[in-house]
């Protein structure tokens, strides 16, 4: 992978992560708004999905370029 | 009646919401790859300006905002110069150190003379 496409990728990884920070943010306070008597425990949850979810996106984008994809495979 | 279905039609109006929020949430590409995430952070960052520009018109505003200078700075180039300079000196100091060691020793002994 040269460095300009690990500089791209890792670019992806932090809006990545900023927007599902704010997306799992938004979506906790929905819900214990909404469910769960505004406790903060929702929000903590929401929030760790969504960095989880960034997390688990950017291993897969970073791991990709040493996979053998099944395109490829197959030809 | 009306005392039963109310908490019902309650719920059932939590449920729209929250499903809603969910449902908005998937389609805008909030929750998919990186690629959708960073281009609807993108899609995001050029709609705030006309946003605030046009509350600000809104609301009567527009002359108290005072425009953002622009700051010419690059973290990355600041950076990486810090880290150019600091190892630069790193690797100057033995012969720097010498250098005024010997010029120091010199002026003693010339102060001796």
């Amino acid at each position: 992978m040269s460095e300009k496409e690990l500089g791209k990728k890792l670019d992806r990884c932090l809006a990545d992560g900023a927007i599902k920070l704010g997306t799992g943010l938004g979506l906790g306070i929905v819900i214990s708004v909404l469910f769960f008597k505004r406790h903060t425990w929702p929000i903590l949850f929401g929030t760790g999905t969504g960095l989880g979810m960034a997390y688990s996106n950017c291993q897969n984008d970073l791991r990709s370029f040493y996979m053998l994809h099944r395109s490829e495979k197959e030809q | 009646m009306a005392a039963r279905i109310l908490p019902v039609v309650k719920l059932a109006t939590k449920l729209t919401i929250a499903g809603g929020a969910l449902y908005v949430a998937c389609d805008s590409g909030l929750l998919g790859s990186s690629e959708q995430g960073s281009e609807a952070l993108g899609k995001a960052k050029a709609a705030i300006p006309p946003a605030i520009e046009e509350w600000m018109k809104y609301f009567g505003l527009e002359a108290q905002l005072p425009t953002i200078p622009k700051v010419e700075f690059s973290p990355v180039q600041a950076w990486n110069s810090g880290v150019r300079q600091s190892i630069s000196t790193l690797s100057e100091a033995p012969s720097k150190a010498t250098a005024y060691t010997n010029h120091g020793v010199q002026y003693v002994k010339d102060l001796t003379k």
